[in-house]
């Protein structure tokens, strides 16, 4: 996408000697680099330019990033990614759920840091409005939480599933019934890891078969199409999260 | 024995004071039962006495003055000294006294020599002179003389039948040539109740009075089990509720307080201890943020690969340490969580990152912190690996307890070791170079993720080498 128009960050950070540097790896990344040292400075230089993507710290002093963050979700669609030094579940929740897209924990790999920029704007490019984004899927009993991603069990039990897991499972509850190859599973699954895009497709099959299917030899819900690719064979449905 | 005392201090002490206020009881009771006895044996032996000292001045020519006084008119003195005892005896309401040739004992009698000695002291204090003296106690069905004098009494006093004497004391003396005898009803001290009436009594009253006692002291220990309901909660999460309310008595309340104060000061530690350790995480991390970006910039790839190592290395250091200062004041809620699949999940980390983990699960669910436990049980295969050359993890149900256990086939930790494993910065001798990893908080950490869940992580060596690290989580 940056090969017609540059991308623009608008970066927020009151460290400076954080945000000066990571500011220069950006730019050096072929992103075009805005930065603010407070919400407020932030505030009025979206007043005047639309940036494509904001990386936002959460602990500032005066206007605090979450509370910016949630002024961003509800009144522009710009996608944000929280840059925090805390690293707790509790915090990557109230920050998706608050309308932030990515979370990363400082001190962060400045190139994952890039993928998962890239990773959210494909996102955003590619589900321009999907307001149900946190909807509950179920199927069978079933239920499986996109925003806490969260697998729960028809019996209530937690089940728990990784990452890479829980993005094929939710790629399969997109389409369900529908054959989906290996190519097209893993360019749904794909995620910020690099090592999830060489992994093999099948080991995650058999590792969900495991966690899912009552037996993972005869399976129920993932099944093998002969002639390369899976079929989810559930009908899913959607739901609203339960009052939290 | 002891097993059936109580154990409270409500019980102990009112068990103390009602064993204490029955003896006193007791004690008293017999003392006053005893002081009873003392008298009415005092006044048998003065009634006796008095009317064997009146016989002889009667016998003596006294008795018309006596008679005239008690009946003006009579003659007595005309009388036959043989005649006049026995008249005088029916004159004299029949137990007054009767004179007789010899003194005559019956089956029934029951000799009472200490009072025939104390009778015998007295009449010669008083100048009655006598060669023999005898003091029986007779049954009143046994007398009829003393049968017909009781009845004379019960009719003039109004007496009820049952309320006369059973016994009657028959006393007499001789000076030789003939016997004066005397009688008088013995009066047994609590005739109605019979011995065991003091006992009778120190029970009634030692329960009236323990039954008050306990009244007044469950006042002050209730708020003292409320208290220690309390300190206990406290110390499994503590600053969770409201400080409590003082009542009971006024040293009670002033140690609730006191108590209440150090929660508070306690409370205030931990909370500052939290915002300090919060604050150093952040003000380390993003310091460490932007070195690792500038790192990037270093044209060495050589010194470059190390200098991220080290920024690893420090934060994860720091991530080990912070998780150990929040685990147990986690918000969330545990979840019922299914404790194979979490497994699987941690094993399928490590096999991602090209290492071999066995696993063997069957199904059982828990309320746990999934975050935690993943953590703590990571941390165990992670030793395993990193010092076991191998890691096998089971997931299995023992008693009530599910098991999460790791295993692994390395040189296991000396006996005398394991306890110190598990305190902070401590690591086994195969590691004291940092490049094997970690600061030494692992183990502290899944310990303490252990506590966090109600249960215990346990080291042990296998039988057939090893070590065996297990978290034993209450079902």
């Amino acid at each position: 996408m940056n090969d017609n128009a540059p991308t623009t960050l608008l970066l927020v950070d009151d460290e400076r000697t954080l945000r000066e540097p990571l500011a220069e790896y950006l730019t050096g990344q072929g992103f075009v680099v805005r930065e603010a040292d407070s919400a407020a400075m932030a505030r009025s230089l979206l007043g005047t330019e639309t940036p494509d993507l904001v990386l936002l710290d959460i602990m500032m002093p005066g206007e605090d990033g979450l509370s910016l963050c949630r002024h961003l979700a509800e009144t522009k669609k710009t996608p944000v990614i929280l840059l925090t030094a805390k690293g707790e579940a509790m915090d990557r929740i109230v920050g998706l759920e608050i309308g932030a897209d990515d979370y990363v924990t400082k001190p962060f790999e400045p190139r994952e840091l890039v993928a998962r920029i890239r990773s959210v704007l494909r996102r955003a490019e590619r589900v321009p409005e999907d307001a149900a984004e946190d909807m509950l899927y179920a199927f069978e009993g079933w239920k499986l939480d996109p925003l806490k991603r969260r697998l729960i069990d028809p019996e209530g039990t937690l089940v728990p599933i990784s990452t890479a897991e829980f993005r094929m499972l939710r790629a399969f509850c997109d389409h369900p019934r529908r054959v989906l190859d290996r190519d097209q599973l893993l360019d749904m699954v794909q995620g910020r890891e690099a090592h999830l895009f060489d992994r093999a497709v099948d080991n995650q099959i058999s590792r969900l078969r495991r966690k899912i299917e009552a037996d993972s030899r005869n399976p129920h819900f993932i099944q093998t199409v002969r002639g390369g690719g899976y079929r989810f064979a559930a009908e899913v449905t959607r739901m609203a999260q339960d009052s939290r | 024995m002891t097993r059936w005392l109580p154990k409270s201090l409500l019980g102990q002490v009112t068990l103390a004071v009602a064993l204490t206020l029955f003896i006193v009881q007791g004690v008293n009771g017999f003392l006053a039962w005893s002081i009873e006895k003392d008298r009415a044996e005092t006044g048998l032996v003065n009634t006796l006495g008095l009317r064997l000292v009146a016989s002889a001045r009667i016998r003596e020519g006294g008795a018309e003055k006596l008679v005239a006084r008690i009946s003006p008119g009579r003659e007595v003195s005309r009388r036959s000294e043989q005649d006049r005892p026995r008249r005088m005896g029916r004159r004299f309401s029949g137990t007054d006294f009767t004179r007789e040739t010899g003194f005559q004992t019956l089956p029934q009698d029951r000799a009472m020599p200490e009072l025939q000695e104390r009778l015998a002291e007295t009449l010669r204090e008083n100048g009655r002179e006598f060669t023999d003296i005898r003091l029986v106690e007779r049954p009143v069905s046994a007398d009829p003389i003393a049968q017909r004098f009781l009845q004379r009494l019960a009719l003039r006093r109004g007496y009820a039948p049952e309320d006369l004497p059973d016994s009657i004391a028959v006393a007499g003396i001789t000076d030789g040539n003939g016997w004066d005898v005397v009688r008088a009803p013995i009066r047994k001290p609590h005739e109605r109740y019979g011995p065991l009436f003091p006992l009778l009594q120190a029970g009634i009253l030692t329960l009236l009075l323990s039954f008050v006692l306990w009244l007044v002291l469950r006042r002050i220990t209730g708020p003292l089990a409320q208290l220690t309901t309390r300190t206990e909660e406290f110390s499994r999460r503590p600053g969770q509720s409201e400080p409590m309310e003082p009542h009971g008595p006024e040293d009670v309340r002033r140690l609730i307080g006191a108590h209440n104060a150090m929660e508070a000061r306690i409370g205030a530690m931990l909370a500052e201890k939290d915002v300090m350790l919060g604050a150093i995480g952040h003000d380390l991390k993003t310091p460490l943020a932007a070195l690792r970006v500038r790192v990037e910039s270093v044209e060495n790839a050589a010194a470059r690969e190390r200098m991220v190592d080290s920024i690893e290395d420090i934060t994860l250091t720091l991530d080990e340490i912070l998780a150990l200062a929040r685990v147990g004041k986690s918000d969330a809620a545990p979840e019922r969580t299914d404790l194979a699949a979490l497994a699987a999940s941690v094993v399928e980390e490590f096999e991602d990152m090209g290492e071999t983990v066995d696993l063997e699960t069957q199904r059982i669910v828990a309320t746990i912190h999934l975050t935690w436990l993943k953590r703590g049980l990571r941390n165990l295969v992670s030793n395993a690996l990193r010092y076991g050359g191998g890691a096998r993890v089971s997931v299995l149900q023992e008693g009530d307890a599910a098991v999460l256990r790791v295993e692994d086939s390395g040189p296991g930790i000396p006996e005398d070791r394991i306890a110190d494993m598990l305190e902070p910065f401590t690591r086994g001798e195969a590691s004291r170079n940092r490049a094997t990893g970690g600061a030494g908080l692992g183990l502290t950490l899944a310990r303490a993720v252990a506590e966090q869940h109600g249960g215990e992580l346990h080291l042990s060596n296998r039988p057939g080498g090893g070590l065996r690290a297990e978290f034993r989580l209450p079902l």
